[in-house]
């Protein structure tokens, strides 16, 4: 059965009114002003689910309603207390668990709010009872629509109206289109205009030094899209995909030398590092406030309360870590330079750069950075034993990470399953690497904390609950580091040498020459 | 899903008012609530504006032939919807009787609605029969209004002894007092001893009142056509006293 309508241009609401009693009963229950608020997170990832989140404010009256956009059919609608920043804040249990696995940290934003009369008619039997309800939305600037809700047991009177509706002289046309795209049309935005993930098109003729400017400018529109959300601490991701766009930057400049000229490079390596710096213990906490359900839940049911304490601890200095970023991010160190280095990356590149790299071309810089970093990967794994110590594996992983860097900068020049497949192999390596360092971090930070938490009247069993946790994450550590050893055999298998030798190196070299 | 069956022997106790409006009251709580109206005279039925009439009568139902859901009708009210009653449920006993373990038939039939609503109300009409057992299997409470006159008192103890002599220790039954009037002496001094004997009852009484009666006028729950009144008030009380004995 259709369910959702469009009304011909020249129909208004109150002749369709008119029309509609000839042959039934409608009775106006209800006509209010409704402002539809379109909501997902800053990264679109409602949208990206296929879901449409609306918040309907009426009256004094609060609804949220999730839409699935391919169906046009509703999930879930509640009347809610306030509008949600976060998942935690919706008190329905439905609605919870259906968005908490799409939305995790992120924060819902607004995306823009449409203004709607919206109708409700109820059409009754010869009883007074209702039999089929109806709503309209009329807006100045967008078709009027009206949608059918069926009453339960009633579904011969449904038919019937929906018969009369798309007959003559109503003429109502059956649509499929949710609201979403028309409104964001409206609204004048646009569906994942933002997205943390590197897509940088680059043509393999390209001269080296523009490429970098392009790669360079892409990453600080990234910065710039995050920055505010840091400054007004949305959600800790503003902060995440901030520091990647640093990080990346910094992996270019100094993975990728005698491209830009060479005190630009040193300038601004400088300033990416202290970026990083000064983003380092915000991040760091906020690490420890999203694993801390994860951590409480290590504990054993006893003791698990008894950890509270540590969140509170966290917290604070979280949000001291973060007043002082922001402050950082509102400098005139910080600003000058950023707009120092957008008005170099803007301005036209030299027509003959000096620089020894600049003017080859990106693809054959791409191919020789790549292929000498994955070789310092192999090489630097292949010395690592089970008696290596911890900072020869983090050296491994600080490599690894460059090495998908300059992948992930190039991917649109290789054939992108081959690309893909080699960036998912280095990733499985470079998890197990990550997790044994953040246990690593982990656990020494809360050995830290313990010290600072012992000033501030904390209760001995809070101690206790911390004492179990870093001995769990010991053991996850230890897990860790006993899964390297067949990971790295993996990276550096036979098939994956020659996978990378054939897309990034000329000479083709056998395992025995590494 | 909790089943709550609204059960007397005697009538004209206010047994389909209290159905109607505390299932309202449920409703309104935003819990998915069925009224299942199992008297023949099908007055709750008629509150709703519902024909009292079902597809294939008792017979299929008991029988299994139609789900219930396919007879369900959903009222004028959110999350409330209503299983109307038949013509045909005056014969519910005999149908039963027919059929394998007669008094499981209700709680069989009832189950595969558990995912789709919270609470379920029964509607009962007045006797003890096979119907009453069927009943007294089905609810997880057994709400029992009460009119503090002699002759109440005598359904209730009649009612005690029944649960007794059958041994059915796991029902929950809960009387409340109904359709009172405080004016009247004889009320006033009925409830203070009956508290006394009965102390399971419910604090909350159900006065004795016009807008109650009304209902069959307006063919609405109190809460359809009254926003403000001591008896729409005494059913919220009696609504979350009930919701605590089902904890």
């Amino acid at each position: 059965m259709h369910l959702l309508f469009e009304f011909p241009h020249h129909l208004t609401v109150e002749h369709f009114i008119a029309k509609l009693s000839n042959k039934y009963q409608p009775y106006l229950d209800s006509q209010h002003e409704s402002h539809v608020t379109f909501y997902d997170s800053f990264d679109w990832r409602l949208y990206s689910a296929g879901i449409s989140c609306e918040i309907t404010q009426a009256k004094n009256e609060l609804s949220l309603t999730l839409i699935e956009l391919a169906l046009n059919q509703g999930i879930a609608s509640e009347a809610i207390a306030s509008v949600p920043v976060f998942v935690n804040d919706i008190a329905s249990e439905s609605l919870q668990l259906t968005l908490a696995p799409i939305l995790e940290m992120r924060a819902l934003m607004p995306l823009g709010t449409i203004t709607l009369q919206r109708f409700r008619l109820n059409i009754l039997n010869d009883d007074q009872k209702i039999v089929v309800r109806v709503v309209i939305d009329e807006s100045p600037s967008l078709p009027n629509r009206l949608s059918v809700l069926p009453v339960k047991g009633y579904d011969k009177a449904c038919e019937h109206l929906i018969e009369t509706l798309i007959s003559h002289p109503i003429n109502l046309t059956p649509i499929h289109q949710p609201l979403l795209p028309a409104a964001l049309q409206l609204i004048g935005r646009k569906a994942n205009d933002y997205s943390s993930k590197l897509n940088v098109d680059l043509a393999p003729e390209l001269r080296a030094d523009i490429a970098c400017k392009y790669l360079y400018s892409h990453l600080l529109n990234a910065m710039k899209a995050n920055e505010q959300g840091v400054i007004a601490e949305i959600d800790s991701e503003f902060l995440h995909d901030f520091r990647v766009a640093v990080r990346r930057t910094r992996a270019g400049l100094s993975q990728l030398k005698g491209v830009l000229p060479e005190d630009i490079n040193a300038r601004y390596i400088e300033f990416f590092s202290w970026l990083g710096q000064i983003t380092g213990p915000t991040r760091d906490l906020d690490v420890h406030l999203l694993n801390f359900e994860h951590y409480k839940n290590s504990l054993p049911e006893a003791i698990r309360e008894d950890i509270n304490p540590l969140h509170d601890f966290l917290r604070a200095k979280q949000k001291k870590a973060q007043q002082d970023l922001a402050k950082k991010l509102r400098s005139d160190r910080y600003l000058n330079t950023l707009a120092d280095w957008e008005a170099f990356l803007k301005a036209s590149p030299d027509k003959n750069p000096v620089e020894a790299n600049a003017q080859l071309n990106i693809k054959e810089l791409a191919d020789r950075r790549i292929w000498k970093m994955f070789i310092r990967a192999i090489k630097e794994g292949q010395l690592i034993t089970r008696h290596s110590d911890a900072e020869e594996l983090h050296e491994l992983r600080k490599t690894g990470k460059k090495l998908r860097y300059l992948m992930e900068f190039f991917q649109s020049l290789y054939p992108e399953s081959q690309i893909k497949h080699l960036i998912k192999n280095l990733k499985s390596l470079q998890e197990v690497l990550g997790d044994f360092q953040d246990y690593a971090v982990q656990e020494s930070n809360l050995r830290l904390f313990s010290d600072e938490m012992i000033n501030l009247n904390t209760p001995a069993n809070t101690f206790l609950a911390m004492g179990v946790l870093i001995q769990e994450l010991d053991t996850r550590k230890y897990h860790a580091r006993r899964h390297f050893t067949a990971r790295f055999a993996e990276f550096a298998s036979t098939e994956n040498l020659q996978a990378f030798a054939d897309l990034f190196s000329d000479n083709k070299p056998k395992r025995k020459s590494l | 899903m909790k089943v709550i069956a609204v059960y007397s022997i005697k009538g004209g106790v206010g047994k389909t008012s209290s159905a109607v409006n505390l299932a309202h009251m449920a409703a309104i709580g935003g819990h998915k609530t069925l009224v299942w109206d199992l008297d023949p005279q099908g007055a709750s039925s008629y509150y709703f504006r519902i024909k009292p009439k079902i597809k294939g009568g008792s017979k299929d139902l008991i029988a299994g032939k139609r789900e219930l859901d396919d007879l369900i009708k959903g009222t004028d009210y959110a999350n409330l919807d209503l299983l109307p009653a038949d013509f045909s449920f005056r014969n519910l006993d005999l149908v039963l009787d027919a059929s394998k373990k007669p008094t499981r038939q209700l709680k069989k039939r009832l189950k595969p609605l558990a995912d789709e609503y919270d609470f379920i109300f029964l509607d009962c009409p007045p006797n003890i029969s096979l119907l009453s057992e069927a009943v007294f299997e089905a609810a997880d409470l057994l709400l029992s209004p009460i009119i503090p006159t002699t002759l109440s008192l005598r359904t209730l103890d009649q009612l005690s002894d029944f649960v007794h002599e059958h041994e059915l220790h796991d029902l929950n039954v809960v009387p409340f007092f109904s359709m009172v009037d405080r004016r009247k002496k004889m009320h006033r001094d009925i409830m203070v001893s009956l508290v006394t004997k009965y102390p399971n009852i419910l604090t909350t009484s159900v006065p004795y009142a016009s807008d109650i009666e009304r209902m069959g006028l307006e063919r609405m729950p109190l809460g359809g056509f009254t926003k403000n009144s001591p008896s729409l008030k005494a059913y919220q009380q009696l609504w979350q006293e009930v919701l605590l004995r089902l904890e």
